[in-house]
């Protein structure tokens, strides 16, 4: 069980990618951080194409919805069209809280939906809270 | 001609007709017009020799002609006095086929000869391009300001966040000035954060605002209740809630305006525990309500002052929050076609009212 666990951080602000990885890090888990910076370079990372063909499928997504290139709900609903990456937990982690971002999340297969808090002490506990959730509470295929 | 007016009209009557800063014309139990001044002449574009004697349905355009016979004869069965009020738009039609947008005044004369009726008219084009260009203008303004203050979000974010994580990671390693500085700018960011949050509250009641549809105000007060628990419970409010009606509001606004009356009721709260009242009133086809506490009250000199954007009147740390909760409630009752005003003492308490439109009353739009 010495194998990091694989979390694909999907954010194409870099601060917010900071402070999950600055967040992540200080976690007793081991933990393998990857940033895509927008939809279409997180889509060559699952897909193992590009620059990205020798990456290692995530184990965990975390995924901002208002992203350059590709919106976080188009890569959702590619990764849900390949059958391998189907079961990959996804979780949105975005400041929108408008009603029609969350249902549609939800339906195109989002696992949760969070919004990020406005302050820092908030926005770590959430974060704590989710890698708490999904990387040791919940069985990961 | 000449002859109508010595049978119709004394001197003076003739000079106020003639000089009247509006069209005016008279039409008998026909609909036949009997006399134009000269400001419905040029409004419309006829000569009076032209228009005089012809049924008035000439002047209305001919998509709405078919109605007004009808609306004549109800008029004249049953003549009363109708100012302009403001509120109606119709259209009338001048000679060369163009349409013009007016407002109509109606009163009803007796003459020697039968019964006429006098309908006073304004050429309202330029008002309703000034009213037209408000609203959009409004409408664009209050996008800008959500947009705005969205998009200023995520920046104060960032500054927030980094100078904060600055202080956490070098608590203890810098020394005493460099952490007051960083406490400082973390302050002066967090202030600036619920400023813009509120801004983006303030401009959300404009224009992210739903439909005004029939709501239980009573449901809602008691959906408000269970979501101020915690704050009643350490408050040890009482509240005495008469029947209230079901009115015509945009559901979750209505909340929005009872939360932060009932919480402004609770934070400015004197020596005794909290004692709310609210009720309604049916008054002139409107319900007013009230919303009364025992708490600080105010100088009456302030009850302006406390409907503005982030004004306060308490300093700094006394009470939490930035000041904008009554300016969010005076958009709503605004936005819900109603009216705000208050009743204060201080050290006795204050009692907020507020009208809202009954649920069945007309939406125009």
């Amino acid at each position: 069980m010495t194998s990091p666990i694989r979390v694909l951080l999907v954010e194409d602000n870099p601060g917010d990618a900071e402070l999950m990885r600055d967040t992540l890090e200080s976690s007793k888990l081991l933990l393998e951080i990857t940033v895509a910076v927008d939809g279409v370079d997180a889509l060559d990372h699952v897909l193992q194409r590009g620059a990205h063909a020798a990456a290692l499928r995530p184990e965990l997504i975390i995924l901002d919805l208002n992203l350059p290139r590709m919106h976080g709900h188009q890569f959702l609903a590619e990764l849900r069209k390949h059958e391998p990456l189907r079961a990959i937990p996804v979780v949105i982690l975005t400041s929108s809280d408008a009603e029609k971002d969350i249902v549609d999340s939800y339906r195109l297969g989002a696992n949760c939906y969070v919004t990020k808090p406005m302050d820092l002490v908030a926005f770590q506990s959430i974060v704590r809270a989710v890698e708490g959730f999904w990387l040791t509470i919940v069985k990961l295929p | 001609m000449t002859d109508d007016w010595q049978r119709r009209a004394e001197q003076p009557f003739r000079l106020v007709f003639e000089a009247a800063p509006y069209a005016i014309l008279m039409i008998d139990r026909a609909r036949t017009i009997t006399l134009i001044n000269r400001q419905g002449e040029q409004l419309f574009g006829y000569g009076r020799d032209e228009i005089v004697g012809q049924p008035v349905e000439l002047l209305i355009p001919e998509r709405l002609r078919a109605h007004h016979p009808a609306h004549v004869a109800a008029y004249f069965a049953e003549p009363r006095e109708r100012p302009m009020d403001g509120g109606r738009e119709l259209f009338g039609q001048r000679k060369d086929g163009s349409e013009v947008a007016i407002e109509i005044g109606l009163s009803s004369m007796e003459l020697p000869d039968g019964r006429f009726t006098l309908a006073s008219i304004v050429d309202i084009t330029e008002r309703k391009r000034i009213k037209d260009e408000l609203h959009r203008s409004n409408a664009e303004l209050e996008q800008f300001a959500y947009i705005a203050s969205h998009d200023l979000q995520e920046p104060l974010r960032m500054v927030a966040s980094f100078t904060e994580l600055l202080g956490q990671r070098y608590r203890g390693k810098l020394d005493e000035r460099a952490e007051k500085y960083i406490f400082y700018a973390v302050d002066g960011a967090k202030r600036m954060q619920q400023l813009v949050a509120d801004l983006l509250t303030y401009s959300r009641v404009g224009s992210q605002g739903g439909p005004l549809l029939p709501v239980s105000a009573d449901a809602v007060v008691g959906r408000v209740l269970s979501t101020l628990a915690g704050p009643i419970r350490d408050t040890q409010a009482g509240f005495g809630i008469g029947p209230l009606p079901t009115v015509l509001a945009d559901e979750p606004q209505l909340g929005q305006l009872f939360q932060n009356l009932i919480s402004n009721a609770l934070k400015f709260r004197g020596e005794a525990p909290p004692r709310v009242r609210i009720d309604a009133q049916h008054k002139d086809d409107r319900w007013v309500f009230s919303v009364a506490d025992n708490g600080l009250g105010m100088e009456m000199q302030y009850a302006d002052r406390i409907f503005q954007m982030f004004q306060r009147l308490h300093e700094r740390g006394k009470f939490e929050g930035s000041g904008i909760g009554l300016a969010v409630v005076k958009r709503i009752v605004e936005r819900h076609r109603g009216r705000i005003w208050l009743e204060s003492t201080p050290g006795v308490g204050t009692t907020f009212y507020f009208t809202l439109l009954p649920s069945r009353a007309r939406t125009a739009a």
